[in-house]
């Protein structure tokens, strides 16, 4: 049976390197010769592919269910974690987490809730990038857009079963 | 040893970025709280130049978790500003989209949120005080929660076209009719959502019965109270006249959403960059006034769907009749309203006309200056929105008071009865902390979450000298 991928980039446009996430799954999409996703188009009105993406502005418990359809998720965000490589790349793993069980869940929370409620097992990847604007504005910076490319470049690599190296 | 202070930040299961900073004196008591929040006046410069009808979509990427609120109180402010009045039919859709999103919202409110602490209790290992442990305890109710979560989303979906940020409205109207299987397929599920809420409401009173003491005087504090209200003083939250009653329960008055400015006022505090809103006429700090479901349920006179009013009549007693002012019997207020959403979507639906084509009152084309209030019942409050155009249409100004703001004293005082009743600073424990949480968690307060980058959402508890020295720090 066809494996199947969903790539959830999540993030607000409006905050600058915040939407980074959008920049990378419209990349992916235009490499996969599909639209680019817009104002009127989350990508969640034509899942069906092998490969489906959709932007989102966060992650919320209705994903589960959708979720359930699917043998693998890759996350896409942007992140402002000390420690972590400006792309930071690593498996996700069902796991709750003590301070962060808000409306707006984590990759981890969600795929514990998967877990718990469904029994199914999902394989998680996160791939986040440094934001280092978050004004209310549009457009990335400098710093943020360049590690888009490198995002598209590393979920291809593992889309396609190759050993990305964890960053 | 010097005073001290107790830093929780961010405020756990609430929307978005909140700290609480519990000031110790040298007896390990405590001597001040603070609720601090972020705000969102960045958005409304964001949105100055740009056409007011854009409003309808820009402001739902305030919140990804209440965007129909936004969306909804945003076409009614375009409305007014392109003075259109929608037809009945558009009003009933907009109204079903509405309760979709109350249903949804409230019903995950209780089962993800309030649930954990009321069912698990305040000092339960945190390990299991969570959705899990919920899950662990009772998966059917679990389930039966995410039931009833999808079904609230999909009315939204099948109205605007995907659950997240729906495109629905337009000025004067909406853009799409309800069709025939959208309408069976609402109603097909909707008694098995009534008895969901029915269970719920259920759960809460045993709750409350067993826990009365706590509950009566938990955060417990007299307030104003603030919420739409129809021609009859029955419970609105689509549209209404916004109703105002004092800390005894005594009218003081109705008034047109576009005539707010005239009835509240704003007063700034220096440690919170969120202002607090009050009713202008009383002054502050007599005239604050709380919003979201308990005050709904402390200003109306009753409610327009048989079960919900019964359930009404019930927490009309519990004061005996003057208003109920305890922080807990927000969750309680809130699933009478999930009860009404859901009775709601039954008398909307078999309204006739929910189904005609007549869904849009089309613009005259004015170029003047306009400006348009539009003020809805979102799940957390009395949310505003407010928009002056240029003659071009192109805002100049935005000013959206959110029910967090309403609401913000009321949290500050919540936190702070809540702190001086629970925490000891000599012995600090993980439940005390959790109970100042919970008293700000019953306003479900949706703070700036517009941005939610990875790593933006520790816990810490820290514990500070006066001069600096961190004498203790909890990170979970």
């Amino acid at each position: 049976m066809m494996s199947r991928t969903l790539i959830i980039g999540y993030g607000n446009v409006d905050r600058a390197d915040d939407g980074v996430a959008l920049e990378v799954v419209n990349a992916l999409r235009r490499r996969q010769g599909r639209e680019a996703l817009g104002e009127e188009n989350t990508g969640m009105e034509e899942l069906g592919a092998e490969v489906d993406s959709a932007f989102l502005s966060q992650l919320t418990p209705d994903l589960m269910e959708i979720l359930c359809g699917y043998d693998r998720v890759v996350f896409v965000d942007a992140h402002v974690c000390e420690g972590f490589d400006d792309l930071h790349c690593e498996p996700v793993t069902p796991e709750y987490t003590p301070s962060i069980i808000t409306h707006h869940l984590t990759p981890g929370m969600l795929l514990a809730l998967i877990k718990a409620l469904y029994q199914r097992e999902i394989v998680g990847l996160i791939v986040s990038i440094r934001g280092h604007d978050f004004d209310f504005h549009r457009g990335l910076s400098r710093e943020t857009g360049a590690h888009v490319q490198p995002a598209v470049a590393y979920i291809l690599q593992w889309l396609n079963g190759g050993k990305a190296a964890a960053r | 040893m010097g005073a001290r202070k107790i830093t929780i930040e961010p405020v756990t299961r609430i929307e978005g970025h909140g700290r609480v900073t519990i000031h110790l004196n040298d007896q390990g008591e405590v001597e001040n709280t603070f609720f601090h929040v972020d705000e969102f006046r960045g958005l409304e410069k964001f949105c100055e130049g740009r056409p007011y009808y854009e409003m309808t979509q820009i402001t739902q990427r305030i919140c990804g978790i209440c965007p129909v609120s936004h969306h909804l109180a945003a076409a009614k402010a375009c409305d007014a500003v392109a003075r259109l009045d929608p037809p009945r039919p558009a009003k009933l859709l907009r109204e079903l989209m509405h309760m979709g999103q109350v249903v949804q919202s409230h019903g995950m409110h209780f089962f993800h949120l309030a649930a954990p602490d009321l069912l698990l209790g305040f000092d339960a290992d945190p390990v299991d005080r969570n959705v899990f442990g919920i899950i662990r305890a009772n998966p059917a109710l679990a389930l039966k929660a995410v039931n009833l979560r999808r079904y609230g989303q999909q009315i939204i979906e099948r109205l605007g076209g995907k659950r997240i940020h729906p495109n629905f409205t337009v000025p004067g109207g909406v853009n799409a009719a309800l069709t025939q299987k959208d309408r069976q397929e609402i109603a097909a599920e909707r008694e098995t959502m009534v008895d969901i809420a029915k269970e719920a409401i259920g759960i809460i009173k045993g709750w409350i019965d067993a826990n009365q003491a706590m509950v009566s005087t938990f955060a417990t504090f007299p307030t104003g109270y603030m919420g739409l209200v129809d021609a009859e003083g029955a419970l609105q939250l689509y549209d209404g006249e916004i109703r105002v009653k004092d800390e005894e329960g005594k009218f003081i008055a109705q008034f047109r959403p576009e005539h707010y400015l005239s009835h509240v006022a704003e007063h700034v505090e220096p440690w919170s960059f969120l202002k607090f809103p009050f009713y202008r006429k009383l002054g502050w700090p007599k005239g604050v006034y709380r919003v979201g479901s308990l005050a709904r349920m402390n200003v109306i006179d009753k409610i327009g769907t048989p079960m919900a009013n019964e359930e009404f009549k019930l927490f009309r007693q519990i004061n005996d009749g003057k208003p109920v002012e305890g922080s807990l019997y927000y969750h309680y207020a809130r699933l009478i309203e999930t009860l009404y959403g859901l009775e709601r979507i039954g008398q909307l639906l078999d309204d006739p006309d929910i189904m005609s084509k007549d869904i849009q009152t089309h613009a005259v084309e004015t170029h003047v200056p306009s400006q348009g209030v539009g003020v809805i019942e979102a799940p957390r409050g009395t949310l505003f929105h407010d928009y002056s155009t240029d003659e071009n249409g192109l805002l100049t100004r935005v000013n959206l008071i959110v029910a967090t703001g309403n609401n913000n004293w009321a949290m500050h005082l919540a936190a702070g009865q809540v702190a001086k009743a629970y925490v000891d600073g000599n012995k600090l424990t993980e439940g005390m902390l959790n109970r100042v949480e919970a008293a700000i968690r019953c306003y479900d307060p949706c703070l700036s979450c517009s941005t939610h980058a990875l790593g933006r959402m520790p816990l810490e508890v820290s514990l500070i000298a006066a001069d600096g020295t961190l004498l203790d720090r909890v990170a979970r």
